[in-house]
């Protein structure tokens, strides 16, 4: 079923929970009574046609209208990921962490050791997320909305051209590597191959963030690679062309 | 598969031999060690997961103090089994998951003895449908694990790199592990490196 504004939001909540993290990301608190989508979005400035868009591409893993988010302007799709990255360094990470301080407390002291592993196993992941986010947020968002000030002011300038010849979309493809990799690992580790775990509940609770984790990461990498890539190269593409002309 | 580490400690040498002679009728996959002196202890059974001890009540009256505290302690990792031989024991019987006694005879003894053995294999097979990793695999495992290249493991294990790559691409789809930092937990969990080469 397709979300629309008319729609009131608690009914959405109920009809998939996973969607509060991404209301949350928008800045949404909870206590919007019979409020529909629309009314709610004009109470906290969003956009409706692009929270309806997100919403439907998060709830339906089928509906991702690739070309309809790509005219959303750059501002509106990087500050939504920025939402992300956000959540993901400041909630979703903790909450794992702590999860699995919790299971590596559960181990008799002797075989602790091996299950210190898996915490720092985690802390280099934590540490690889973290760095992919930096450089997104510090050099290529930067980036993007030069690219997308000078389109939108129908003006290649020298600095641009340069900017563009100097890093472009096309080695951001190349560099954008796949941070969900480690995930996957841990998901098996903790699946397969982990000793008996002292308390299998606590391994579950883990199990389910990593899980969780894992789909929204490979969420939001699909807006970065298939809306805000092709997005931007259409305009490099437009800034080089009548640059010379 | 897990392997367990068996130590036999027993001041007499037709003691150990015998023992490792039942040892090696069964299948599993075990690596045994002999030894005649209490200080061996520390060095091989309190470190090791998965160990099966077994120790005869004259070898643990050899025993200091220190070394008989490590010996009550009850972890599932260490399975003990006692030889009554001669002299009086100075632990409590509990501490022992068996006991073989003066008049067994070798199917009793067998028997025994296999019942440790599984009691210590079974948490790592139950439920688990794994494939098999080769010793070659292991090897490489082990290496990747280690932090080598696949240029330097090439050249320790005298093999090309593209075989590494091959063994590699094997061992990834085979545990579904794809980093090298889930390799390098994984070989720590099964004990082809130990923690200390991580940190
Ligand atoms: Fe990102
Ligand atoms: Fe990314």
């Amino acid at each position: 079923m397709l979300i629309h504004s008319k729609m009131k939001l608690a009914e959405v909540i109920h009809l998939n929970y996973h969607l509060l993290q991404i209301i949350s990301r928008f800045g949404i608190n909870l206590g919007f009574g019979d409020k529909s989508i629309e009314h709610v979005c004009r109470d906290y400035f969003i956009d409706v046609d692009f929270f309806l868009e997100i919403l439907n591409s998060y709830h339906n893993k089928d509906y991702f209208p690739q070309k309809h988010l790509q005219g959303f302007s750059v501002g509106l799709i990087v500050e939504y990921l920025r939402k992300s990255h956000e959540y993901y360094l400041h909630t979703k990470i903790p909450e794992i962490e702590q999860l699995l301080q919790r299971l590596s407390d559960s181990y008799p002291e002797e075989t602790r050791e091996t299950y210190q592993l898996i915490d720092k196993f985690f802390t280099g992941y934590k540490l690889e997320l973290s760095d992919h986010i930096q450089r997104e947020e510090h050099k290529v968002y930067p980036y993007v909305f030069s690219v997308e000030n000078a389109y939108l002011a129908r003006n290649p300038t020298v600095e641009i051209v340069s900017s563009i010849h100097n890093y472009s979309m096309d080695d951001f493809e190349e560099e954008h590597d796949n941070v969900e990799d480690k995930l996957y690992d841990l998901k098996n580790i903790l699946i397969k191959y982990l000793p008996l775990p002292a308390d299998p509940r606590l391994c579950q609770a883990v199990l389910f963030e990593l899980f969780r984790l894992e789909t929204d990461l490979n969420d939001h990498a699909r807006i970065e690679d298939k809306v805000l890539v092709p997005k931007v190269k259409y305009m490099e593409k437009w800034i080089l062309e009548h640059f010379n002309a | 598969m897990e392997s367990i580490h068996v130590i036999i400690a027993d001041l007499s040498q037709l003691t150990r031999t015998g023992v490792s002679a039942i040892l090696r009728q069964f299948g599993y996959p075990t690596s045994c060690r002999e030894i005649m002196h209490p200080d061996r202890l520390t060095d091989y059974v309190f470190k090791n997961h998965n160990t099966l001890l077994i120790i005869s009540n004259s070898f643990i009256s050899k025993c200091s103090s220190d070394q008989l505290r490590n010996l009550t302690a009850r972890t599932r990792y260490l399975f003990k089994i006692l030889i009554r031989d001669s002299g009086t024991l100075l632990l409590p019987i509990h501490t022992f998951n068996e006991i073989i006694e003066p008049e067994d005879n070798d199917k009793i003894i067998f028997r025994k003895l296999e019942k440790q053995l599984q009691g210590l294999l079974k948490p790592f097979t139950a439920g688990i449908v794994q494939e098999e990793i080769s010793d070659r695999e292991k090897e490489v495992l082990r290496l990747v694990a280690m932090g080598f290249t696949n240029k330097e493991i090439a050249e320790k294990l005298f093999i090309s790199a593209h075989t590494v790559i091959t063994h590699r691409k094997n061992i990834t789809s085979k545990l579904g592990i794809k980093t090298i930092a889930g390799l390098t937990v994984y070989a720590v969990i099964h004990k082809l490196i130990s923690p200390d080469i991580v940190n």
